[in-house]
């Protein structure tokens, strides 16, 4: 049994890593933290690089081989969430980046936005590689209670805090809705093993499919309000607008790309074979929560004055369209879904540190910020026009391929009136993301001084980040096969 | 006899008393006991179905773990109350109104 436990560890050396350097890093800020301010930031800063780092050469090491179950069965690692972790492991470190760099977290807290980053970046990883009820919730909670800590960063602010607590509340009930729901799965299936689910499911009788309904949806809720999906998606604006803008940035990565991947995991593990009536009150579900999604997210997007909240409304929508790639259950929708996820990564990074710049120069983010930026910081407007170009899913961007990716998915099981409605969305948020294209390039700057923010180096991380933007709109083969190889792993 | 019917009307009176208890009342303090009694609900009912359905571990197991997180929960939760306290003097949650476009 030990010697079980002791192999078992040794496929979960990247979470084990990124525990270490959370460890550390809270030793060094603990020990130099009140020292010369300087040389401890360095030193968070290289740990915390140096530890994602090995977490990502790890992962990258572990991809394409044998997915296995670990620790008895909880957990479990196939390439599918080890692509997913590659992705919030690079989220992660972009996001420390932009921590660093902005001005929006207060000089004292840097060091503990690092530290919370990584934590949450370890919830996440949990819930992508969860393979039971008990783990899940785990991993849900470890991401949950500190994105609360996270959203209230900015101690004396009253927005700040406010996010902070608008965030606990709904995390809280929302946790509640779902464990209630778990607890009633646990009863009717009378195990918490995910990959007993489908036995236990095939042999349900009338009346246990009749209870076991509702709990699924209250179940739902849960990772709902993780990747803010409509009825639960009341809480996402508030808190992105209240939070520093690194911390928005962070938000709309990494819980959002872990809640999407989890809920492609549990639905495919507990509806892959069986067609019953519970399969399609699943789907029902995340159909109407989907349509829902897009539609708020875009239609709720016009008319906001800040950018971020702009933003905001945008990544709920995406969301919106990842679930479309989760309901057709089948290895073509979760391939799509980890394309959408490396390119929305890489668009959202890319929008918001352009905005985050222009922010901590001017005080807020409202659009007229952006007047005539194209004349002061060409290269940067055109990255921005770039982005927005390719958020709203204009061809020659990856932005494109990965709308065009899901679509194809959906189609392919005849999903046609969702399509319609996706097309549809996307041509109503062209509006917004041409708004910002507009002001930038046909509006009068407000005065002649340049951002600070866009220093050399500064301008040089944001253009690599948009290369993929590019590239993967052109060059898109490789990365579905890549995403075509991985897998998930079910018994 | 106590059977198992017995213990999911008792969860389910939790359940919605919590729910209530959020929708219901304006205290901040008053919503953490809410979200309180919705945990305590689920934990109830994996107890209860470990003790009649299934003999194995899993159910006590998950409803310690229960135990553990809201702790760990209601303390964040009560910080960032106190910092809102702080801030606004007050803990009532129609005074949290920064954040309304």
């Amino acid at each position: 049994m030990a010697l079980r436990y002791l192999a078992s560890i040794s496929h979960y050396i990247p979470e084990m890593l990124l525990c270490l350097t959370m460890a550390g890093l809270i030793l060094i800020e603990s020990t130099y933290g009140r020292e010369v301010k300087g040389r401890a930031k360095g030193m968070v800063y290289a740990g915390a690089y140096l530890g994602l780092l090995a977490t990502f050469v790890s992962l990258f090491k572990t991809m394409g081989t044998e997915p296995l179950q670990i620790f008895t069965g909880s957990i479990v690692i196939d390439s599918f969430g080890t692509l997913a972790k590659m992705v919030m492991v690079v989220g992660t470190a972009a996001a420390i980046y932009l921590g660093r760099q902005s001005l929006d977290i207060y000089e004292e807290v840097k060091s503990e936005f690092v530290i919370l980053a990584i934590g949450v970046l370890i919830g996440g990883m949990l819930i992508v590689s969860a393979n039971n009820m008990l783990i899940f919730y785990i991993g849900i909670e470890t991401l949950s209670i500190l994105s609360y800590v996270m959203a209230s960063l900015k101690k004396n602010d009253e927005r700040s805090s406010e996010a902070g607590l608008k965030y606990s509340l709904y995390g809280g009930i929302t946790a509640g809705i779902m464990l209630f729901g778990m607890s009633h799965i646990f009863g009717v299936l009378g195990t918490i093993q995910f990959n007993e689910v489908i036995p236990a499911m095939a042999a349900l009788t009338k009346t246990q499919s009749l209870i076991i309904m509702p709990a699924f949806v209250l179940f739902f809720a849960g990772i709902g309000y993780k990747i803010a999906c409509v009825p639960f998606h009341m809480w996402s604006p508030d808190v992105y607008e209240g939070s520093p803008l690194p911390v928005t940035n962070f938000f709309s990565i990494v819980p959002k790309i872990a809640g999407v991947v989890a809920l492609v995991r549990i639905t495919n593990t507990f509806f892959g074979g069986d067609t019953s009536i519970v399969r399609e009150t699943w789907v029902c579900l995340l159909m109407i929560a989907s349509a829902l999604t897009m539609t708020v997210g875009n239609v709720s997007a016009i008319g906001q004055r800040s950018v971020k909240r702009m933003l905001a409304y945008s990544s709920i929508s995406h969301a919106g369209v990842m679930l479309l790639g989760v309901l057709v259950i089948d290895d073509l929708g979760a391939r799509a879904i980890l394309f959408y996820a490396v390119t929305y990564l890489f668009m959202t990074l890319v929008a918001f540190f352009i905005t985050s710049f222009v922010q901590d120069h001017y005080g807020n983010d409202h659009f007229e910020r952006f007047n005539g930026l194209i004349s002061k910081h060409p290269l940067m407007s055109i990255l921005m026009i770039t982005v927005m170009f390719s958020l709203a899913g204009l061809p020659p961007l990856s932005g494109f391929v990965a709308k065009f990716n899901i679509l194809a998915a959906i189609i392919a099981k005849k999903y046609y009136v969702l399509a319609v409605i996706a097309v549809l969305n996307s041509v109503v948020s062209l509006y917004y993301y041409l708004k910002i294209v507009r002001i930038m390039v046909f509006k009068d700057a407000e005065s002649d001084e340049t951002i600070p923010g866009f220093g050399f180096s500064n301008q040089l991380v944001i253009t690599i980040m948009t290369l993929p933007v590019l590239l993967l709109g052109i060059f898109w083969e490789k990365l579905v096969v890549i995403a075509g190889g991985a897998k998930i792993f079910i018994q | 006899m106590i059977s198992l019917t017995s213990y999911l009307i008792i969860s389910f009176c939790l359940f919605i008393a919590g729910m209530t208890v959020m929708i219901a009342r304006k205290n901040i303090i008053a919503m953490l006991l809410g979200i309180e009694l919705i945990l305590n609900a689920a934990a109830i009912n994996f107890v209860a179905y470990t003790r009649f359905v299934n003999q194995n571990l899993d159910g006590h197991v998950m409803s310690l773990f229960i135990i553990v997180i809201a702790a760990a929960e209601a303390a964040v939760g009560l910080a960032i109350v106190i910092r809102f306290f702080q801030i606004k003097e007050t803990i009532h949650i129609d005074d949290a109104t920064e954040l309304q476009s």
